[in-house]
Parts: C-alpha cells; structure tokens; sequence
C-alpha cells in the first residue's frame, strides 16, 4: 500500500508543482541511515522524484505548514495526525484554508526503524485516515495492521493507573521524568499546536521560567506546556517521539485531556476547523464549581 | 600492565572510596533509554559495551547549571558576596576517544587564549579520564572521518584497551601515572607491555570526507544552502544538548527574599533568545541564520580560532536530531558543491537533499 501512496505522492506533487498550484510540496525524503526519513520540502517538479512513503514515515509534518506559511502555497502530505493538526492550525487563525493544499494519506501506522515496532504514537492514533483533505492517494484504511483504540477507556487506561497511585508514587514517578529533561523544547517545537509568536519560556523580562536545568524548573516547564495545549492536543504523539530523553509527555497530556473530557465533555481536538476547543470558547452550561 | 575482568568491579569499588568515579551507565531510566555517565555507587552498573551514552560526559566540567555566587544581605543587614567553587576530584571511568578530544575542545575554549574560567578550570584540574578504546562502532559513529581514533584517545590520562581476559592499562600523562599508583594492587604484570600493544582496529562504518570542507565553508555564508537544509530545522536544542563539545551559556539569577544567586546554565544558538540583546534586537532571530551558525561553528568557525573541527564525530546530534537534519550529510552536500566566485553555487546547478544536482 505505501508502494502505491509513493507512487501516487510523486506524481501529484509533480503535477501540483509543474502547474504552479503550489510553490512547495511538504512530504518525507530518504535519510542517510537504514530505513530512515526526514521532511522534505520539495520546490521544483524533478525534485518529486526524491519523495519516499513507506512504514517509517515517523516525523509528523502539520508544524511545517505553520513554519513555511510565508512561501506560497502549500502541498502538504496529511494522515490521521497531520490533518488533525491542519485543523488546529486553520482553528487557530494560524493558517488559511487556503493557503494549503492538502494529499491525504490513510495510514497504517509508523514503526520505529531501529526496532520495526510500531511507534507508540501509532499506536494509540484513533484516526488512521484523514479528517480533512483535497484528495485522497489511497482507499480508507477499515482494518488498520495496528488495531485502533476503540473506547475513551483504553485511550486513558494509563492514565487512570497512575490516578490510581499515591500522591507520593506519582511525585516520584513524575520527579524521576523532570529530573531527565534537558529543556531543549523539541516538545514545543515539534508540536503543531504550540504556535505561540513568543513562549512563555522566552520571555525573559517577565520572567516566568528560570533558567536553571533542575527538577522544580522543568517541571514548570512541562506543566505549563501542558496546561497550555491541554484542550488544543491533537493527541498526534510528536513531543513523546521527538523528546530525546523519553519523557511520558503523553502520558502527561492524556491526564488534560481527560479531566477535560470529563469536565466539558471535550472529546478530541481537531477532528474540524471550527474553534471547539474546551478553554476556548464559553457555554452556560459549563461546570463552574471553583465559582 | 593488565587489568583482568574480575577484578574491575574491586577496582572501581576501591576507587569510589577516594574519589567520585564516573562510569557509562544505563542502570536508571532503563525504560526511557536514556544512558549517562553516572556516580558509581549503589544501583549505578556500568555497562562498557555502551558506544556512546545519550548524554555526553561534559555535564562533569561544565554543568548544565553552575552556580557561581551567592548574593544578598546577611542577618546583620551587610552586603555578601560568596563565590562559590564545587569541584571534587572526579575520575571519568570509560570515555570514548571521541569524548576524550570533546574535552580537548573545551580546554581550548576555556583555559587557552588568555581566558582562564576559574569554574571550569577548578572541575578540570580535578579531574582524571580514563578511556577505554571502542569495542564496536554505532551506525552513527564517524569519528575517524573526524581524525580521531575509536582504538586510542591520546590525550585521556589513562587508556585501557579491551584484550580477551581484561584490558591492557597504560598511562599517557603524569596525572595519569599518579592516578595508576592506586590501580597497582588490581593490576597484574604482562610479559611484555610495551612491545605487544596488541590494538585492536575498530574502525567506523559512517564515512565522511573532510577535504576542503573548511575552506568551502570560508565561501559559503551566503550560500542558498543554508535555506534549504534549515527549513526542515524545528530549532530545538537537542543536538547541542547532547553534543558533547557545544559550550554556550547563559548567565542568570534567581532571587529569594534579601539573597539570591547567580548561575550559569546551558544555552543553545538553536534558540531563539540566545542573541536576544538588550533593546530586543536580535541578529539571529530567524531560523537560518540559527543553524548556520551551529554548523559554522562546528567545521569552520572553531578551526579558525583553535586550529580543530568542533565536531568530534561522536554521532549523537545525527541520532538524535528529530528531523534527521545530518551533519555528514550536510558534509557530504558540501563536499559536493562547485563553488564559483564568492562562493555563490553555479549558474547552471543547485543542491538538493543528499548532495545530489538538478539541472535547471
């Protein structure tokens, strides 16, 4: 199936750039290592050629389309995880609909080159096809290799074994990840939510973030992020893949999303265009038991 | 002189007794595959048969937060200043030659051209490296492409080669022939040491060439290249992080009541807010700029000022990187580059990924 997609991504992309549609097609190229895959940015038709779909597709791509919104048109290759982000990108007044022209790929889910496991991301996607697109290269994935997580349930079951720990088992099981962060910000800057013009971590006169590399500071660090993507998380797993020192950080992000499906009934974020996140709009009918 | 296998673990027992012992270890956070050098102790195993561990050894010298003075009014209501200086004799126990150069790297920057920092000069004084020839390479080892040689680090106080039952110790500097005098009791005579060194050949499968890179890079600042290979950048700090040469850092405070304490702390030029001045101008607070600076650094900017790559080809940032932003092939587009008149690409050419050219 991937065979098909690269074939099909090739092509349109050639004929999207050969007709001037778009100024740039965003897809994945080869790596340097076995099986590896990088983004790749793709300018001219005889560059098409060099696009690569396959089982290790791992990088997500929506960011990009924030990052490179200043280029003209965009082709972008958009699975479950993208799409969802182009969504949130578009309901975030980040991006026109417009301004980006979208290949929708049902997925399969990635695996992780050096083991051929799938990636954890992959496995807990709830939408192997994608939610918004112009066209679609392949027929709807209806019975993904890697089975999708069926209920609200088994998508927080993590969650809800570490709820069930003492407060003194969570501090240390937390306390021993923010002990290993190193602040680099892959999280942020991987994240296509993340679309700040300036992070609460940069603004220094202010000075809500110390710089210290330490426990306490890096877990403001995290804690924020969360509290500030919480109810806009496409749940797409980048910060968990890009985080080089294995941080739970979806662990992290599914104890939000969960206490705001539960207060607001929230359900997923970017499944449309329209602004429905949680803490982004108001209703009369939201709980109000802190007022 | 021998150092048999079994008796490693007395040695480093011995050892930690007098000194804080540094080895390559997995042993915490095995589920997060996250491997440092760490205190041995208890629940700290080392593991030698690690490549390289995740984090680079130079947190020991250069600390991702230093403090450097205590500040503030004492109960008397008088001003204070307290420099402070930690630094306790330090054995790195079983770097590879590519961390043993990365400390060369750092001595150069910190001790030489009539800059001495006191902070790491008091870490580096104290401390004893002891390196340990590779016994296989990772696919993203490259440090003979880089000059250096995974059998032997030439400037690490003592080098330890693996042969079948132990390894073979000998001491290449003074410090080293001291450090050794507390080894003696574990360590059992060869027949003949010095003649039959008995190196192992571990060379690397990563091949870079090297040729010319320094002098094309004097042409490239302006070249499109950097557009092209930075766009896929998503400016996060994990390849410095976990560079073992990367030195940059930020001074900062923090204020509690009537004291406080200034540090110093990692910074990346990945960041944004690293050439943020006073006035908010900034120099480099677009993307490209950013990354050129970091691999300007590494292959052209250092070897100016010190006369060696700052990339030592340890391979972490190529692991790491999230977006596979390559430095060998970056290398490699480099190398493979026609350069015309200051620099500028060809009229008839330009670069894609992978080095290769498309005609236009």
């Amino acid at each position: 199936m991937t065979q098909a997609i690269e074939a099909a991504l090739r092509k349109r992309a050639q004929e999207l750039l050969a007709s001037g549609e778009v100024a740039q097609v965003i897809a994945w190229g080869s790596g340097r290592l076995t099986k590896q895959t990088a983004p790749l940015f793709v300018t001219t038709p005889e560059q098409a050629d060099t696009i690569v779909f396959n089982d290790y597709c791992v990088n997500a791509l929506a960011k990009y389309a924030f990052t490179e919104r200043d280029a003209g048109k965009l082709a972008v290759c958009v699975r479950g995880c993208e799409a969802r982000g182009i969504n949130r990108l578009i309901a975030d007044k980040q991006i026109e609909r417009e301004q980006v022209y979208l290949l929708g790929i049902p997925c399969q889910g990635m695996k992780d080159r050096l083991s051929d496991e799938p990636l954890a991301k992959c496995v807990a996607c709830t939408h192997r096809n994608p939610v918004i697109y112009d066209e679609l290269l392949a027929s709807e994935v209806t019975v993904p290799v890697v089975p999708v997580p069926q209920s609200a349930a088994e998508r927080f079951a993590e969650v809800k074994e570490i709820e069930a720990y003492t407060r003194e088992e969570r501090l240390a099981l937390y306390n021993d990840a923010f002990d290993r962060c190193i602040r680099c910000y892959a999280c942020r800057e991987g994240c296509p939510v993340c679309t700040c013009r300036e992070c609460f971590v940069d603004q220094s006169d202010v000075g809500w973030q110390g710089k210290q590399g330490n426990t306490d500071e890096n877990r403001y660090y995290n804690l924020v992020r969360v509290f500030h993507i919480g109810d806009r998380c496409i749940e797409c797993g980048e910060c968990e893949r890009v985080c080089p020192m294995g941080l739970p950080l979806m662990t992290l992000n599914r104890k939000w999303i969960k206490d705001l499906d539960e207060l607001f009934a929230a359900g997923e974020a970017g499944l449309t265009e329209e602004l429905d996140n949680a803490l982004g709009h108001y209703d009369v009918h939201d709980v109000e038991e802190f007022m | 002189m021998l150092l048999k296998n079994d008796r490693l673990p007395e040695l480093l027992q011995s050892l930690s007794a007098e000194q804080r012992v540094y080895v390559p270890s997995n042993t915490s956070n095995t589920s997060a595959g996250v491997s440092r050098f760490a205190l041995y102790g208890t629940g700290v195993e080392p593991d030698f048969e690690l490549v390289n561990t995740t984090m680079p050894p130079k947190d020991l010298l250069f600390p991702q937060t230093q403090k450097m003075y205590r500040y503030g009014f004492d109960t008397e209501g008088l001003p204070f200043i307290n420099a402070q200086h930690d630094g306790d004799e330090v054995l790195l126990f079983g770097i590879r030659s590519c961390d043993a150069r990365s400390i060369e790297c750092m001595d150069d920057v910190f001790l030489t051209k009539g800059f001495v920092d006191e902070f790491y000069q008091t870490r580096r004084e104290k401390l004893i490296t002891v390196a340990l020839g590779c016994s296989h390479v990772a696919e993203t080892c490259f440090c003979d492409s880089m000059g250096l040689d995974a059998n032997r680090a030439p400037s690490a106080d003592v080098q330890l080669t693996a042969v079948s039952d132990g390894y073979e110790v000998h001491a290449q500097t003074e410090k080293g022939t001291t450090a050794l005098e507390a080894w003696r009791p574990f360590l059992t005579e060869t027949a003949a040491p010095e003649a039959s060194p008995s190196v192992p050949n571990v060379q690397c499968t990563l091949k870079v060439d090297m040729t010319g890179i320094k002098e094309k890079l004097d042409l490239m600042f302006d070249h499109p290249l950097w557009d092209e290979i930075s766009k896929k950048c998503i400016t996060c700090g994990t390849c410095t992080y976990v560079c073992p040469t990367c030195h940059c850092f930020d001074i900062s405070q923090e204020n509690k009541m009537n004291a406080g304490e200034r540090f110093r702390c990692w910074d990346s030029c990945m960041f944004s807010a690293y050439t943020e001045m006073a006035g908010n101008h900034n120099p480099r607070a677009e993307k490209m700029p950013r990354v050129r600076q970091r691999f300007m650094h590494k292959l052209c900017f250092f070897e100016d000022r010190y006369g060696k790559s700052l990339c030592v080809g340890c391979g972490r940032c190529v692991e790491k990187c999230p977006v596979a932003l390559d430095i060998t092939m970056l290398i490699d587009q480099i190398g493979a580059l026609e350069l015309g008149a200051a620099g500028q690409p060809g009229a008839t050419e330009s670069v894609t990924e992978g080095g290769s050219h498309v005609a236009h």
